[in-house]
């Protein structure tokens, strides 16, 4: 344990010495900032605005960070030859790929922190105190960067950069569209498709799961159980992607 | 160290199957909570999922912007496409019925001098609301701007009768109760309309209620026989 926390801090120290954390942080601060031009719309349409946009920034930009900071905690140590150095040391490749994993968690948690206390103190300069609804969203917003994360991650254990990064967004638009996608499934009737659909279906990660924020705007409560069925989807997910990142890591000739 | 390693793949595969499991019960949650996304089969909704993905919040949004531009611009016919396609994007925001609703029963309404073109958009507008209902069954909001326009446009108090008894089963703010203390009163029906004011009086239309229930006491209720005899139309 200790040694994947060493890496896990090191990739964490890493990511806040590049500028592509702040840049993101300040476009996303951007972003929610501009909701609060909508106000010249009633007071109940404005909240709604902010919340929409709010959720999407922190959704959208929280993604490319997931992405580039587990792209870069493989490819950059192969391209630095830093690998060599860390490999040489008593760390297993499974050490690497689980403290790495770690790391951009931190990454990914603050940067989601930083943008959430800017909605949330936007929310509350709007004296519209965010409810436990507006929590349950983000947690699970949180939940679905860690999996977009570790799933690049085991991806740029055996892939290019420009792959990884073309596949990691595929996966986030298809991942998105599930409910249409498994609609289209329902209303296959050749069984051997319906059964390949079925399969994709659930291979594909289902980002749409996390996706309760269009009825948070909107005043919907969600469920403890749906909340906590989801997170426990998300956790399974992220072992699986972090279990086949070890795999190729331990094939890969370093 | 090769034979060990497929021991991560393997219990990676593994783990799909309680994924799918879960993904099951997922589904079946979402249906429960109807936190499921609407996606119609049409092309062009196929292609503007695609490009939305996850962000169909933000896309409502922005049509709901034009909606306020072409609003302000007096385009009353290009609004409507944009409460379907609003509606659609994000079928529990209630605002967009009521207000879709309200400007086909009220406002396209007023445009027109045609009777039976306003009669078509006064049913339009109806119909709208119902749709909304549809989506938001377990809300007052909905039921109540329907019974509103039975009442107030339609003039058809049974209807208004109808809606607004199922506005009150949930919580609402006191004019609904009130209201539907005049829908009875107009629809005929004094013994209910006495029942609803009684009610009424505990709430913060007090005083409007025990003025209505000495009226009827003693002058009788505003039936719709009372208001032709009195020679009073509904503005009154």
């Amino acid at each position: 344990m200790g040694k994947m926390w060493v890496i896990a801090t090191n990739t964490f120290r890493e990511a806040l010495r590049k500028k592509t954390l702040y840049i993101l942080l300040v476009v996303a601060l951007v972003a929610i900032g501009t909701s609060r031009f909508f106000s010249f719309l009633a007071a109940q349409d404005e909240l709604k605005m902010i919340k929409d946009v709010s959720f999407a920034t922190i959704e959208f930009f929280g993604a490319i960070l997931a992405i580039f900071t587990a792209m870069g905690g493989v490819s950059g140590e192969i391209e630095k030859k830093t690998i060599y150095t860390l490999l040489a040391k008593p760390i297993t490749r499974k050490n690497f790929i689980i403290g790495k994993f770690l790391g951009q968690s931190m990454v990914i948690l603050l940067n989601a922190i930083l943008i959430s206390l800017f909605f949330i103190g936007l929310l509350i300069s709007k004296k519209a105190v965010p409810d436990m609804e507006i929590y349950k969203s983000l947690l699970l917003i949180y939940i679905e960067l860690l999996m977009i994360g570790a799933i690049s991650l085991a991806v740029a254990t055996f892939a290019t950069d420009a792959f990884n990064i073309i596949l990691s967004f595929f996966l986030f638009i298809t991942g998105n569209l599930s409910v249409y996608f498994k609609q289209v499934i329902e209303r296959t009737e050749n069984i051997i498709f319906k059964g390949l659909g079925y399969m994709l279906y659930n291979i594909i990660p289902n980002y749409e799961n996390f996706n309760i924020r269009d009825q948070v705007v909107v005043g919907v409560n969600v469920s403890w159980q749906y909340v906590g069925q989801t997170i426990l989807y998300g956790v399974m997910y992220i072992v699986i992607a972090v279990l086949v990142g070890i795999y190729f890591f331990q094939k890969r000739e370093v | 160290m090769k034979n060990k390693n497929w021991v991560n793949l393997f219990i990676a595969v593994l783990l799909y199957i309680p994924v799918g499991f879960l993904q099951v019960h997922i589904d079946y949650r979402r249906k429960l909570e109807d936190l499921e996304a609407r996606l119609m089969l049409m092309p062009g909704q196929v292609a503007g999922s695609l490009v939305l993905s996850g962000f169909r919040g933000v896309a409502a949004d922005l049509l709901w912007l034009n909606i306020e531009e072409l609003w302000h611009q007096g385009h009353t016919y290009k609004l409507l496409p944009m409460f379907e396609s609003v509606a659609w994007l994000q079928p529990r925001y209630i605002t967009v019925w009521a207000v879709g609703g309200w400007h086909m029963a009220y406002n396209i309404y007023a445009s027109t001098q045609d009777q039976k073109e306003k009669k078509y958009w006064y049913e339009q507008g109806a119909a709208f609301l119902k749709k909304g209902i549809a989506y938001n069954p377990e809300q007052y909001d909905l039921y109540f701007e329907l019974g509103w326009t039975y009442y107030n446009k339609g003039e058809d108090f049974a209807n208004a009768v109808k809606y607004l008894e199922k506005a009150v089963k949930f919580p609402c703010p006191d004019y609904v109760k009130s209201l539907l203390a005049h829908a009875y009163e107009n629809n005929d029906q004094v013994d209910k309309a006495v029942e609803q004011w009684t009610r009424v009086l505990n709430t913060g239309f007090e005083s409007v209620a025990k003025r209505a229930l000495k009226v009827i006491r003693e002058e009788g209720a505003f039936t719709p026989t009372r208001r032709r005899r009195l020679g009073m139309g509904m503005e009154d």
